[in-house]
Parts: C-alpha cells; structure tokens; sequence
C-alpha cells in the first residue's frame, strides 16, 4: 500500500463496533438467511476494491484527484457506518467535508487516515468472516 | 442486478408497496433492501441511474428510492429525467443521500424530488417515511381524481366555480367556469367583460343585485341572461356565498356559475303547457280561474266590479262534423286570434308584481282564454257598468261575423255570450263562472248569435234544467221509465199487426210526457242509456205478450240517429232479444225522416247490417221531411209512417188527401207498407183506407197505454170485435170499386 498505519490501533475487537453489529444481526435474528456474513462479504469486496483505487493511483501526491477521492469517501462513509466501522466512516466523513470545503492543505493527511482505517476494516472484517460464529 | 427480497411474501403482493431502491454502494444496496424487505415493501434494486431509467420504461414502481450521488448518472440527473417520463410526474421520489448539506436538498429538491431522506441504520424512520410519502401519493392521485371528477361534472352540469377578491379585484375563474361563458381554459377574464355579456336592459338590475348583496355580504343567487360571442342567448345561474377575513370583513365572494338555458326552456315549456292551450296559445282553465281569482281580489280590494264573459260558439259541432275535426282547430284558432282582438289581452302575467305594480295593474289579469272545446272566456278585471261587458260581448259577436277559411271554403260561425258582473251576479269565480253559463244558456234557448247579462230568472229555468237532468239520469236506475204501447192496426182484418213502444216517465205521481224529458235526454246523451233500456224492455215485452196471447209481431221502438252511428247497436239488440228467447223480427226500429236523412251516410251501415238479422226499419213522420227519393229505392228500409199532421187535415185540405194519396202510391210502387199515424176518427180511417193505407195507428183505435191493459184492450174490442171501428172498413172495402185497397192490402200483409 505504500502508507505506514502503525499508529493506528489494531484491536479487531474494536474495530467494528458492536451496536452496529447487533442492528445487523437483527435484520435476521435467527441467522437463517445469513445476512451478516452476506453484509460484511459486501463490504469487504467494496472496501477492498476501494482501497486498490486509491494505491493505484498512488496516493493523492500522483494521479488521484480530490474527486475521486471524495467519491471513494463518500461511497466508504454510509456502507462502513452500517457495519460498524466507526472510526473509518468518521475518516471518510473528514475527507469528504475537506473536498467540499476545499481546503485541501490537510487532505494528505486525512486520506492516509482514512486508508490506514480502511485496512484495518479490511483485516477485521476477514477475520471475522474467517471465524464466523456458528450462527453465521 | 434486479431481486426481490427473500423475505417478500408473494401473496400479499397486491398489498405491498413496491419500491425501486437505486444505489451505486453494495453494501448500502444490501441492507436497505433487506431492512425495506423485512418491514412489508416489495424491493427492485439496481446500482445506476441508468439502470433505474431503463427499467422504469416497462414497470411503474409506487415510490423510488434514489442515492443522490453516483457515479455516472447521478441521483439529481436520473431524478430530473424520470420527471420528463410519461407517467412519473407524481411518483414519489425519496432521495437518499448521505450528503446533510442544505444545497443537496434544495437541488433534490429542485431535481423533481418528493422528499429528502439522511442515509442511516434507522430503518424504522426510513421505512415510515415511505409509508407517509405513499399515503400522500395516493391522497394526491385521490385527490386528483375527484378533482378531475369534479371537473367532468361540472362540464356535465355546465358549471363552474370561480372566487372574486375585492382587494386584488380579480376574478379567478376555473376552466369550466370559463366554458359556461365561451371562454377557453386559459383565458383571462374580468368581471367588466363578463358584465358587458348581460344584455343592457337586464345588466342594471343585476348590477343593482350584485352591489346590494356585497352592500349586506349576503348570499347572492340569481339568473342571469346572457348573451355570447356567437350571439347565442343562455340564462346562467349564478350562486356565490361571501368570504370573510380574520376580522370578519367580507374580502369576497365564492361560487359557481350554471348555464340552466335548458332547465329554463323546459321550465318555461311547463308552465306554458300548465298555464295555456296548447292549440290556440291562449290562456287556459287554469290560467284563467288564476287570473280570475286574482282580479277579484283586487275587485275586492278596490271596490270596483269585474265581468266573466262565457262565449261558447254556435253549431261547431255541425262544423267539426262535416269538415273533420282538423278543420274544427283551424276554426277555433281563428276564432282565438280574432276574440283576443276584442279585449286588452295581455299573455303574461308577472306573478308577485300585482300589488306593487301599481293601482292599475290588474288590467294585466284582462284575457281571452279558452276553457275547452269550443268554449272561450273573456275576463274584464274591471267594470264600471254593465254596458262596459255589453261593449266587449257585441265586440265579440261582431267579430265573428266575417266568414273563416277553414278547409279550403268558408265557414260562417256566431256565438252565444253569457255575462256574469262581480260582485253582484257572483262572489267566486265559481259564481261567475257557473251564471255566465247560466246566461249563455238562455241566449242558446232564445235562437243564439247574441248575448245576455244573468239574472236570477234565467237561473231559476236553469236550476229546473239541472234538478230534471239529475233525476232523468236516476230514473233508469230507480226503474221509473216506463213502456206504453199504442196498437198498429189493420183495419181490413181488424186486428193488431204490432205496437209502437212510446216511453213514458214516472216521477213521482207524475207520469211526464216524452216531449218534456226526450229532448234534455238528446241534450246531454242520457237518450242512449235510454234507447238501450227501451230496447231490452220491449224484447221483454214481447216474451210476454208471446205467453200471454201468442204474439208474434213486432214492436217498433224510436231510436235517435246518434244510435244508428253506434257500432254495437246490432250486438245489443241482438242480446236484449236473446236475452229474452224472442226472434229478432221482434224489434222494429223507427227512425225519423228528417233524422234519416240528417245521418244518412252514417246509418246506412247500420240498416243494412239491421236487417240482415232480420230487425226491420220503418220511417216515422214521413213527408215532413225533404227525403232524397232516390234513396229511398236503394235503403233497407220496410215501411213509411203518414205523419200525422197529413192525416189530422183529410177531408179539409185537399193537399193533405193528395199528399197522403201520393206516400200511399210512392210505397206501393217501392213495395213498402205504409201505416197512417194519428188517426182520430172513422171518416179519416175511411179516407185512408179508401186510398189503399189499411194499417193505422190513433186514438180511434187506442192511445198508448200499458201493455197489462193494452192486452185487455185485445180481450175486450178487439177479439169480441166490439169497436165501432171494426166492420168500418170492410164496409169501406166492398164501397171500392177500384179494388185498390185489397189489392194494397194484400201487399201490406206480405
């Protein structure tokens, strides 16, 4: 990826936040229609295709423009949110806010953080569709 | 790219919302169909704007649900063209946008979008805010509906609404308010011109309406007559209620308007119909007895008098029989114009004007109107004197005596007027009504063609007229007609050869001759019921008389000629005779001669058809009348009664034995028998018999007399043959050296 996250916290378990979870939970309470699993196979296919749109175009110093990286914030901010990827969404929320203002000195930074949150999601959410509960 | 949601339960279709929910984010695409899902919608998801657009040519979801940002075709972009799309100007369109700024929702807005709606977990919220957003779809398309409903009817009706606001001074007329008035739907239109499509002599007073109600804020209704751009002229009706501010101004009116041309013209048709005669345009009846009533009132009111004129036309009845009943209308629309000439006729009356209209007028009440038939009426609401209706009643007979055209030739009519003045010949126009008719009646009785004022004398004369038409017509239900009978005669053989049946009244103790009730009873067409009981009463006569002493002659009856014309006077007489078990031979009919020929195409059916069944028909009182000698030959006819008048003058005048000598030989030649009538005494009876006439009837041999007695007359002359008529003749007969009365006799006995 070629952006250094090790300040970010790595404690799956908090990743994703456990409310959201649960309200994902209760749209299939019984887990026979696997609605969580399908959810978060979503979300992981979504993030990780948004996370290979942004390192290709290597970061906002090469070809990424600030539209388009709106575009991926905005896309990351509703969808992680909904599977209780928290601190991604604010980030993503951060980014978007930065382009529409356009004040764009801090956007390096705030892009960064919200890749760095983006793996993290990424790692989590694998993790947790690797050891999915028997409910699941 | 397109499912339904798992959960959807496919029964309840009809009942689930069906919901296109666009959205670029998987994940986002995932859960809201799945919580929409849960929660009873029935989900099509597609991840475009483009995608949505082309599905939505072949299917019409009940809301959509749009992400405002996408990439490609955007919420806003995709939102905007649906609008363009036939068939989703109204569909609810939800935005869904994880955007909080106010310039997203004022473009979704702006883009065509219903509502606005924060991307979040809380399903819940999202989901009643689809519900609401469908209920007030389909309120709004109720509500369109119903609108438009509303519209068709008032197309229908040819009504509109419109609001007038004083302040801003305009008008707001709704589409079909504008059609009512032949404007298009999106003309602009002021009151002023509305104003100036009031023809000028109606638009004062409407104006006058118009600012008294806004003067009072009251309720405003009226109709109005108009005049359109095309010249047509219609009456709109126009209802409008009063607005009122918060301070309880009046601001303006609210209302509708109607064109009720149609409801008008068939309401003006109505009351013509109700209030005129139909075949002269006069007032009627009705119309009349109103006008009447009102006039007296005034009368009344105003101390003056008033006069009812009954003009009733003389012989229409000859004319409507000879030249048909078409040529009759033609005449009575003609006498109509030309009586309407003779007063100050007016054809309206405005009803609720006559008191505030001033002291004169009740001159409007003054018309000529018909009752009925040939019947008219002239009211003069006001009178100074008798000779102010003498006036009008000569005016009125002058009037007519220029001949009418009807039929292609000229008729010559007069009439006869009765004259009733309120108050003194009646206080009610029933009063008036009945004296004038009172006095019309005695200008009939003195030979018609003028005209008479009532007086309590002729309505005394009138009264007895009325108390005897009223008895006559209980007297066949109280069985108080009676039969007399009055022998025919032959002389030669001295016996009865028949009887004619004379009608006779009990009233009472009185038995009242037949001139004293027939001709009221051919008056008033009592004299049928009367034929008919006469008929069946000498049938039953006859049935007696056969058991009593073999009778096997005839009885004639007098018939009128009005009986002739009925078409079932052969199937009467032959029940009466059946009735009875006698032959039909039994009944003979007597018609007069001047009747005969009056009637004669009529009844020449009737003859024939008579004496087929073998009823034989003679003719009474001829030589008084002016017979067609020519039809004589061709009518069935079996015998010719000598009226009694030539028989009453034998041996005084010549001409009376000429005449008689002359009926005598026209019937032999004819081969007819001839019965004299009326004979009184043995040297008439020679005479006659001398002139070859043996069959007599007269007081010589008998008056009319019951048939109990008319039986013992038999008994007692003639079969002992104590009558000092009996002999006489065969004296008569060896004193003829001509032989002519045998020889007439022998064919009288045929």
């Amino acid at each position: 990826m070629g952006l250094a996250c090790t300040a970010l916290p790595m404690n799956q378990a908090t990743i994703l936040d456990a409310d959201a979870l649960a309200r994902l939970r209760e749209l299939d309470p019984d887990g026979r229609h696997g609605v969580v699993l399908r959810v978060l196979g979503a979300f992981e296919t979504s993030l990780g295709r948004m996370l290979v749109q942004l390192s290709a175009q290597g970061g906002l110093a090469g070809a990424g423009t600030p539209a388009v990286v709106a575009s991926v914030a905005h896309m990351l901010k509703s969808s992680s949110a909904s599977v209780g990827a928290l601190a991604l969404s604010r980030a993503c929320a951060d980014v978007e806010q930065t382009v529409r203002l356009g004040t764009l000195a801090d956007l390096d930074i705030q892009v960064e953080r919200m890749v760095c949150e983006g793996e993290a999601a990424l790692v989590a959410v694998r993790a947790m569709l690797q050891h999915k509960p028997p409910s699941e | 790219m397109t499912a339904t949601h798992p959960f959807a339960d496919e029964t309840s279709h009809a009942l689930q919302p069906e919901v296109l929910l666009v959205d670029d984010d998987e994940v986002n695409l995932l859960l809201t169909s799945l919580a929409l899902g849960e929660r009873g919608f029935k989900i099509v998801q597609v991840s475009s704007g483009e995608q949505a657009l082309s599905l939505l040519h072949d299917w019409t979801p009940d809301i959509i649900l749009l992400d405002a940002m996408m990439p490609g075709l955007d919420g806003f972009d995709t939102c905007r063209r649906l609008r363009l799309m036939p068939g989703y100007e109204r569909v609810p369109v939800l935005m869904l946008t994880g955007l909080e700024d106010d310039a997203s929702i004022t473009r979704a807005y702006q883009a065509g979008a219903t509502d606005f709606f924060v991307k979040a977990t809380q399903w819940g919220l999202l989901a009643g805010r689809l519900h609401y957003l469908l209920r007030a779809s389909r309120t709004r398309i109720e509500l369109e509906r119903s609108k438009s409903k509303l519209a068709r009817a008032q197309d229908l009706a040819r009504m509109g609404s419109f609001d007038w606001r004083r302040a801003e001074g305009g008008l707001l007329m709704s589409p079909e308010a504008l059609r009512v008035f032949g404007y298009g739907p999106q003309e602009q239109v002021g009151l002023r011109a509305l104003l100036r499509m009031v023809p000028q002599d109606d638009r004062r007073g409407f104006l006058h309406q118009l600012h008294e109600a806004m003067r009072h804020a009251s309720v405003l209704a009226t109709d109005v007559p108009i005049v359109l751009f095309d010249g047509r002229q219609r009456i709109i009706h126009v209802e409008a209620e009063p607005e009122f501010n918060e301070q309880g101004q009046g601001i303006g009116y609210t209302g509708i308007v109607q064109d009720v041309t149609d409801r008008r013209q068939a309401e003006d048709k109505i009351k013509q119909l109700a209030n005129f005669d139909s075949l002269t345009g006069l007032p009627n009846r009705r119309q009349l007895i109103w006008r009447a009533e009102r006039a007296l009132e005034q009368a009344r009111r105003m101390n003056h008098q008033c006069a009812l004129l009954l003009i009733d036309l003389d012989r229409f009845k000859i004319i409507n029989d000879t030249l048909g009943h078409g040529a009759g209308d033609e005449l009575l629309v003609e006498v109509g114009r030309r009586l309407r000439a003779c007063v100050r006729h007016s054809d309206q009356v405005m009803e609720g004007t006559l008191e505030t209209a001033g002291v004169r007028s009740h001159r409007s009440l003054e018309a000529v109107g018909r009752l009925g038939g040939d019947e008219f009426v002239a009211l003069l609401p006001e009178v100074q004197s008798d000779q102010d209706a003498e006036r009008v009643a000569q005016r009125v007979l002058e009037s007519l005596r220029e001949p009418i055209f009807v039929s292609g030739q000229e008729c010559f009519v007069t009439a006869s007027v009765g004259m009733a003045i309120f108050p003194r010949d009646g206080n009610t126009v029933v009063d008036l009504l009945r004296n004038s008719d009172v006095a019309m009646y005695s200008v009939k009785a003195q030979g018609k063609n003028a005209s008479a004022i009532y007086s309590p004398q002729l309505a005394g004369r009138g009264r007895e007229k009325l108390e005897l038409e009223t008895a006559l017509h209980k007297a066949i239900e109280r069985d108080e007609l009676v039969l007399h009978y009055q022998p025919k005669i032959d002389v030669r053989a001295a016996r009865m050869v028949g009887a004619e049946a004379l009608m006779r009244w009990q009233r009472g103790s009185q038995l009242v001759p037949p001139g004293d009730f027939i001709p009221l009873a051919e008056e008033t067409g009592l004299i049928v019921p009367l034929s008919e009981w006469a008929l069946r009463e000498a049938a039953r006569q006859a049935r007696i008389w056969q058991q009593a002493f073999g009778f096997a002659d005839s009885i004639a009856v007098n018939l009128p000629s009005r009986l002739f014309e009925r078409s079932d006077l052969v199937e009467h007489i032959h029940q009466c005779v059946t009735a009875f078990n006698v032959p039909h031979r039994v009944i003979q009919l007597e018609i007069t001669e001047d009747n005969l020929m009056k009637e004669l195409q009529n009844v020449i059916p009737a003859l024939h058809r008579l004496n087929e069944i073998g009823v034989e028909i003679s003719i009474d009182d001829f030589g008084t009348g002016y017979s067609s000698l020519a039809y004589l030959t061709t009518l069935p006819i079996s015998e010719l009664k000598i009226d009694r008048s030539f028989v009453r003058d034998l041996g005084i005048t010549p001409q009376s034995s000429a005449v008689v000598t002359a009926i005598i030989a026209l019937a032999r030649s004819l081969g007819l028998r001839v019965v004299a009538e009326g004979v009184e005494t043995l040297r008439q009876m020679d005479v006659l018999h001398k002139a070859g006439c043996g069959l007599m009837q007269g007081f010589l041999f008998s008056r009319a007399v019951p048939p109990d007695e008319l039986q013992r007359w038999l008994e007692n002359t003639v079969l002992p043959r104590k009558a000092p008529w009996i002999g006489a003749a065969g004296d008569a007969d060896s004193a003829d050296p001509t032989g002519v009365a045998r020889s007439a006799g022998g064919r009288q006995q045929r």
